[in-house]
């Protein structure tokens, strides 16, 4: 029997990806109460498996100057609104040889055409910035790219949204379809993944910011103006911080082209195929390799480098913005009203990139506003975004630090490779975004850095287990299962990456959660 | 100064520290063979007590409960799997003579029966295992007979939960509670398995922890700890605990940093010496060579190289963890002969999508070939070398992580390996 | 103890510059076997995991100034554990050498001054004329005072001598005495031996400043002082890290000697065995128990096994096998004790008895009356945490042992000797 439950708000948005939280908050600020909703949990499409790059638009200057230049702006205000989510390290351009030397010739001047600063810089300074550069370089511009932590970017504009509206985020919550009359959605219904219990959304407006799943929803609402291609991309993330800049290959855009920073790792990427499968998307061994190789170009390093984890996510395309290549695919976004599907309260946004993302949200918002007759204007481009509750622990570095300053012998490191203790799970599972009576190992983790280090949660996973059943927090064997859960799912990243070193890791991880604590024969629920 | 090389000879080297190696020493060793044993010895301390023969079949996830049927099935299905090539009597022998011994220095054992024992984990499941350490064994037989229990677990231990273990137990075992209670002079802060279990070879903190194993007893008959009992006299130190309490006392193993390991690790290492072992523990052999007469192996130690001349060698020198293979991005090599290693076509299909299907990876399956003899070959199918021979999990065609075989695989292999090399130097002694 | 005139190293960097390939950093598992067998872990809260993870990390700041690099004595057990035999104790003696010198404990810095104060290379700044009267001293005293010792020589530069015989400074010092049962076992095997007005002194504090500069400048002195006589052999007294700092910074210098290294242990073994030393056990009427200590410096940082075979024969020879009991874990598994590394100058005293808690529990497991050791900063650290912890072990030399046993240990040179061990002496 299947209770179902009715929740009424304002504004229902769909997709916990980055542009449906920035919705979220952008609305919240107007006063509006709005209920996100993902069917799995915050950053679980592009969102999450990206470089982490906040563009400063010169990668678009050749194919696609209009996002470049938004790319530079919004790259301003995220520096200066979002400071705790963004690492300013800046980039270089690298051209190696056999890279098109009429291309960085050109680049600067492209730059310019588009007010994106670019400064050409002597190799021997490049090399001096960045050892690990290699010595077939031939051409070095300096931009102002920088790092964004999209995790905190999510939690961040959830937690204010939140804390200025009242708003709700729940996770595990997917649409099934919507009650639609006299031209208006009615109603949305969702079902909770893991219980199976219903839920009725009754809400004035409806938001698809649904990502790389914006064309099945729009769907379910009878829509059929979103079309969407999806390119598949792949990164793998190394051991160890290699650069303290982003790295770009001066060519046009291609595999393997970039090297992030992301804190204490960086991220090697990235690689594009058409695919059409939006579900279980997975690396494969030959996209691996060929990100190796094309980086290892840039950075010799990358050969020999410890990976520790790859992913891969599917970006969405607008089909109108397709060219013969996809990389050449403007990467601008798109506004929908449905208002030419006989619908007055719904929209969709789409495509885009991480770095626009507030526009995005903005564009979205004022026709939501416009449409619940609320006129307030957007803040997003003037109010900083707040430290939330429990919002910290995604950062890197910051646990580490946090714990040895707080010099409290009883608050036990959990996680030893990225150094999160006792108190960042308790502060996570009281008051994190998303936070639930029971959660997963996985929504902790995505809301911290446990798992993100060589060990890839082979042994924290067992430690905050532990914990947690300790608390009281599990308390039969549903936490078993939640631990195989976690390392199921941290595998997926692990297993084009197991050699050398992480290979040894692997075999002590299997036996002792196969070997040992029988993780593999766990009887199902 | 001079560093000057040093020139060693034995009948037999065994290159490896894990458990076939020490399981080679030891046969060998009660053959009067001499032995001298090299390895650099690290992950054996991730053991965790429990010695395996066979714990779980290919393809189905029960627990095997007859492990001496499983592997007549074994024999039948999988016909290249190192256990399928050693008769059962010798695979009972090799693991009486192997806990025998454990028994003699100080780490006693159950003896090897006709079915396996339930032995209980830290997260509170259950798994099968042919050997229990006597400081465990208590366990198994609460757990079988339902006995009131109650696990104690302590302030500032990491990864070991009793309410873990209790909530998990429960619906089997209703009459296992749990109690939680600070170690003795170790109130602050985090500790390890490996220092309570130091700290309770000293008399006085066994008494203080007696007191406090009693109150939180309560009613129950029977109480079980993480493995710390004791590190050097484990066998000492829990009977010293049950005259204390008047209770009767298991362990459980705990994730690594544990226990039972390092007590076989050290054991190991003061043993085997005193028994006549040459024993160069901490170093890898760097070159390892065969003529006609000898095999040649070159390491060094502090003092500075050493050449060893060995008139058969086993190699047991474990897989990726311990560095026996290597997995590289475009195949697995054996990195000392270079030996030719058995496995799947390409990287891609190393592993399986997901991490616990129940398969099990192809990965794990990889090793080198061996003949009837235990000894490596080459391809085409001739042995390496007459003297060579190689024992452990680097064989293939065997997984023992989801076969729960690794104790098994070590011992028994040893046993052949070892036999094999007595063949050899007792037909080479006579001719 | 913040401290931002600490300037700051990039741990990660140097782990890959110093440690070899596959040792280094970035193979560790995050297994904890380190923390779990380190006697430091849990001091100022760090451990040698979070050592390394801190360094991947990038927390340099952090890493260069905490003063854990001063409770870790670089003994190198964590290496000895490690599936991957990472060695951390260098990155621990580079954030030593980094730290300013007004910042660094000032014991070990003015250890480290006095040694580089005199040509005796002293950490007590015993000046060579003052070494050479106290040992002429001492001598005369012997002499006149202990008839079956009345031609008892102690050399002093004589040139050619086979052994060059180093000496800690403590004994001169404060317990002269205590020089003497050597001097009587050298000329019970007939040993053709000298001291050293110059270079004499045994203890290198300038190691433990982190100060390679310093380090090698002694080495240097010690070298030249062995060169100039042409003696065969250096002799390394019962002192742990005098025979390391010699060894290790030899290689680590690139210095040439054409010379041999050598323990006094080693060389006990030998007599033994020649039966230069006829010592035996029959003096253990009462049956006393011993055990015996490792020192990290001379056993798991050195020689390693072979030296601790010698020990253990030679105590054994002295004591009666029955009567030694070994503690566990033992030889290169044995844990520091605590006193190495400039411990016992650094002014941490709190630290140091934490950290030593191991090693008592360690010899309160033996029931041991007496533990013997060949180091000196063992036989004070023991000392010290056996008073601390109550308990009611004694501590000596071996020099003691064997004359004990031999029946010619004087009046004053029965120190560390207790009630029980006195009582069978005549």
């Amino acid at each position: 029997m299947m209770q179902e439950q009715t929740i009424a708000t304002e504004v229902l948005i769909i997709g916990g990806g980055v542009t449906g939280a920035g919705v979220m908050r952008d609305l919240s600020l107007r006063g509006l109460h709005t209920l996100l909703v993902d069917k799995r949990d915050l950053c679980a499409g592009a969102s999450g498996g990206n470089h982490g790059l906040l563009h400063s638009g010169a990668r678009y200057v050749s194919n696609d100057p209009h996002s470049a230049g938004e790319c530079r702006q919004e790259n301003e205000l995220l520096k200066k609104l979002a400071p705790q989510c963004v690492e300013q390290t800046g980039g270089l351009f690298v051209a190696v040889e056999g890279d098109d030397p009429g291309f960085a010739e050109y680049f600067p001047h492209l730059c310019r055409q588009v007010a994106i600063s670019c400064e050409e810089i002597a190799i021997s300074e490049a090399k001096r910035l960045e050892p690990h550069l290699s010595d077939r370089i031939f051409k070095v511009y300096r931009v102002a790219d920088a790092t964004i932590d999209p995790f905190r970017l999510a939690l961040e504009n959830v937690a204010h949204a939140s804390a200025a509206s009242g708003s709700r985020y729940l996770p595990h919550t997917e649409i099934l379809g919507f009650e639609i009359a006299d031209g208006e959605i009615r109603a949305a219904l969702c079902r909770d993944t893991r219980t199976n219990s219903l839920l009725r959304v009754v809400a004035k407006q409806y938001v698809n910011a649904g990502g790389a799943w914006a064309m099945d929803i729009s769907r379910l609402a009878g829509c059929t103006d979103v079309n969407l291609l999806y390119s598949k991309g792949t990164l793998l993330v190394s051991h160890d911080r290699m650069t303290r800049h982003v790295i770009n290959r001066l060519r046009l855009p291609g595999d393997g082209d970039i090297l992030v920073p992301g804190g204490t790792v960086s991220v090697l990427g990235t690689t594009s195929v058409r695919t059409m499968n939006l579900e279980n998307i997975r690396p494969t061994v030959a996209e691996i390799d060929l990100n190796v190789k094309e980086g290892a170009a840039m950075i010799p390093a990358l050969a020999t480098a410890r990976y520790i984890r790859a992913f891969s996510r599917v970006r969405p395309l607008l089909q109108c913005n397709l060219g013969d290549d996809d990389r050449e695919a403007k990467r601008g976004f798109a506004l929908l009203d449905h208002t030419s599907q006989g619908l007055a309260n719904f929209c969709t946004i789409t495509g885009g990139k991480l770095t626009t993302f507030r526009l995005m949200a903005e564009k979205t918002a004022d026709l939501v506003a416009a449409r619940l007759g609320n006129n307030e204007p957007c803040t997003t481009t003037s109010v900083p975004l707040p430290d939330g509750e429990a919002c910290r622990w995604t950062e890197p570095g910051a646990s580490p630090k946090y714990w040895y300053h707080a010099n409290n012998a009883d608050d036990m490191i959990l996680c030893e490779c990225e150094m999160v203790p006792q108190s960042a799970i308790d502060e996570i599972v009281k008051g994190a975004p998303g936070a639930e009576k029971e959660m997963t190992l996985e929504a902790i983790a995505l809301r911290s850095r446990a798992g993100k280090g060589p060990c890839q949660g082979s042994f924290c996973g067992i430690r905050i287990c532990s914990y947690l059943y300790d608390r009281g927090y599990y308390r039969d064997a549903s936490g078993l299962r939640h631990m195989r859960d976690f390392f199921n799912e941290r595998f997926k990243g692990q297993k084009t990456v197991i050699w050398g070193q992480q290979a040894a890791q692997m075999e002590l991880a299997e036996a002792l959660h196969c070997g040992l604590l029988g993780l593999d024969t766990l009887e199902e629920e | 100064m001079k560093e000057e090389v040093r020139n060693l000879t034995t009948q037999l080297a065994v290159i490896g520290s894990g458990i076939a190696g020490f399981a080679a020493s030891i046969f060998a060793v009660r053959r009067n063979i001499a032995v001298a044993q090299i390895g650099n010895t690290g992950a054996v301390a991730y053991t965790t007590g429990y010695l395996d023969l066979l714990g779980k079949e290919d393809g189905s996830p029960a627990a095997v409960i007859d492990p001496w049927q499983a592997l007549d099935t074994l024999a039948a299905t999988q016909p290249d799997h190192p256990l399928a090539k050693i008769p059962a009597a010798d695979i009972r022998r090799s693991f009486t003579e192997f806990t025998a011994f454990l028994g003699e220095c100080g780490i006693a054992y159950g003896k090897p029966q006709d079915h396996n024992v339930t032995a209980l984990t830290p997260a509170g499941t259950l798994k099968q295992t042919l050997c229990v350490p006597a400081t465990m064994a208590a366990g198994p037989r609460a757990y079988a007979e339902k006995m009131p229990c109650v696990i104690i677990d302590f302030n500032g231990l990491k990864g070991f939960s009793g309410r873990q273990v209790a909530a998990n137990l429960q619906d089997r075992w209703p009459g296992l509670t749990t109690e939680r209670i600070g170690f003795p002079d170790m109130s602050h802060g985090e500790i390890y398995p490996e220092v309570m279990a130091r700290a309770l070879e000293v008399p006085a903190t066994r008494e203080k922890l007696a007191d406090l194993l009693k109150k939180a007893a309560g009613e129950a008959q029977v109480i079980g700890l993480p493995a710390v009992l004791g590190m050097h006299r484990p066998d000492h130190v829990k009977a010293e605990l049950e005259r204390l309490t008047g209770l009767t006392i298991f362990e459980i193993p705990t994730m690594p940093p544990s226990v039972p390991g390092i007590r076989l690790r050290e054991m190991f290492e003061q043993v085997l010496p005193e028994k006549g072992v040459t024993l160069i523990p901490q170093q890898k052999v760097t070159a390892l060579s065969f003529d006609s007469g000898a095999a040649t192996l070159c390491l060094c130690d502090s003092f500075g190289p050493i050449r060893l001349r060995a008139e058969t060698v086993i190699l047991a020198t474990g897989r990726f963890l311990s560095g026996g293979l290597e997995a590289g991005l475009t195949g697995i090599r054996e990195p000392l002969l270079d030996l030719p290693v058995t496995q799947p076509e390409s990287r891609a299909h190393w592993y399986c999508d997901r991490y616990t299907d129940s398969r099990g990876h192809a990965i794990h399956r990889a090793g080198i070939e061996i003949d009837s003899s235990f000894r490596p070959l080459m391809t085409g199918g001739r042995p390496y070398s007459e003297r060579l021979f190689a024992a452990g999990v680097i064989l293939a065609h065997q997984d023992w992580i989801r076969g729960r075989s690794g104790a098994g695989i070590a011992i028994a292999t040893a046993y052949k390996a070892v036999e094999a090399a007595e063949r050899f130097l007792s037909s080479s002694s006579s001719s | 103890m913040a401290d931002s005139t600490i300037p700051t190293i990039n741990f990660k960097e140097k782990a890959m510059e110093l440690l070899p390939e596959g040792a280094s950093f970035e193979a560790c598992l995050t297994c904890g076997l380190c923390s779990s067998g380190c006697p430091a872990s849990g001091i100022e809260n760090m451990d040698p995991r979070k050592f390394i993870r801190m360094a991947m990390l990038g927390m340099d700041a952090e890493l260069s100034q905490t003063p854990w690099v001063w409770c870790c004595t670089q003994c190198k057990r964590c290496q000895h554990v490690c599936p991957m035999n990472i060695d951390i104790s260098q990155l621990v003696f580079l954030a030593r050498g980094n730290w300013p010198q007004d910042k660094k404990p000032s014991g070990i810095v003015r250890s480290c001054q006095m040694i580089r104060s005199t040509d005796s290379t002293s950490a007590m700044g015993l000046p060579p004329a003052d070494f050479v009267f106290v040992v002429e001293d001492v001598l005369q005293e012997v002499r006149e005072t202990q008839p079956a010792f009345r031609h008892l020589q102690a050399p002093m530069d004589k040139t050619g001598a086979f052994f060059f015989v180093n000496q800690n400074s403590r004994e001169p010092m404060s317990e002269p005495d205590e020089m003497v049962p050597l001097w009587k076992i050298f000329d019970l095997v007939g040993a053709d031996w000298t001291y050293s007005s110059k270079g004499w002194a045994a203890e290198n504090f300038c190691m433990f400043s982190g100060d390679e500069e310093a380090w090698y400048e002694v080495i240097r002195k010690r070298v030249d002082a062995v060169s100039e006589l042409g003696c065969k052999v250096w002799l390394n007294t019962e002192c742990g890290h005098s025979y390391y700092t010699m060894w290790h910074g030899l290689k680590r210098f690139g210095l040439a000697a054409d010379f041999a290294l050598e323990s006094l242990i080693t060389y006990y073994a030998r007599w033994i065995r020649e039966g230069k030393l006829p010592v035996n056990s029959r003096w253990n009427t009462r049956k006393i128990k011993f055990t015996v200590q490792d020192p990290c410096m001379i056993v798991r940082k050195a020689y390693g096994e072979s030296i601790a075979l010698d020990m253990r024969f030679v105590v054994k020879s002295l004591v009666g096998e029955e009567n030694f009991i070994d503690m566990q874990p033992n030889r290169s598994a044995n844990y520091c004790c605590g006193g190495g590394g400039g411990f016992l100058q650094a002014g941490m005293t709190d630290h140091r008895r934490t950290y030593g808690k191991r090693k008592f529990d360690q010899i309160a497991a033996t029931g041991a009356a007496y533990v013997l050791t060949p180091c000196h900063n063992c036989h004070s650290q023991m000392e010290d945490i056996g008073h601390f912890y109550g308990g009611s072990y004694g501590v000596v030399h071996f020099w003691t042992l064997i004359c004990l046993s031999l029946g010619i240990l004087g009046e004053n040179e029965r120190t560390y000797l207790g009630p029980d061990l006195l009582a069978l002496i005549d």
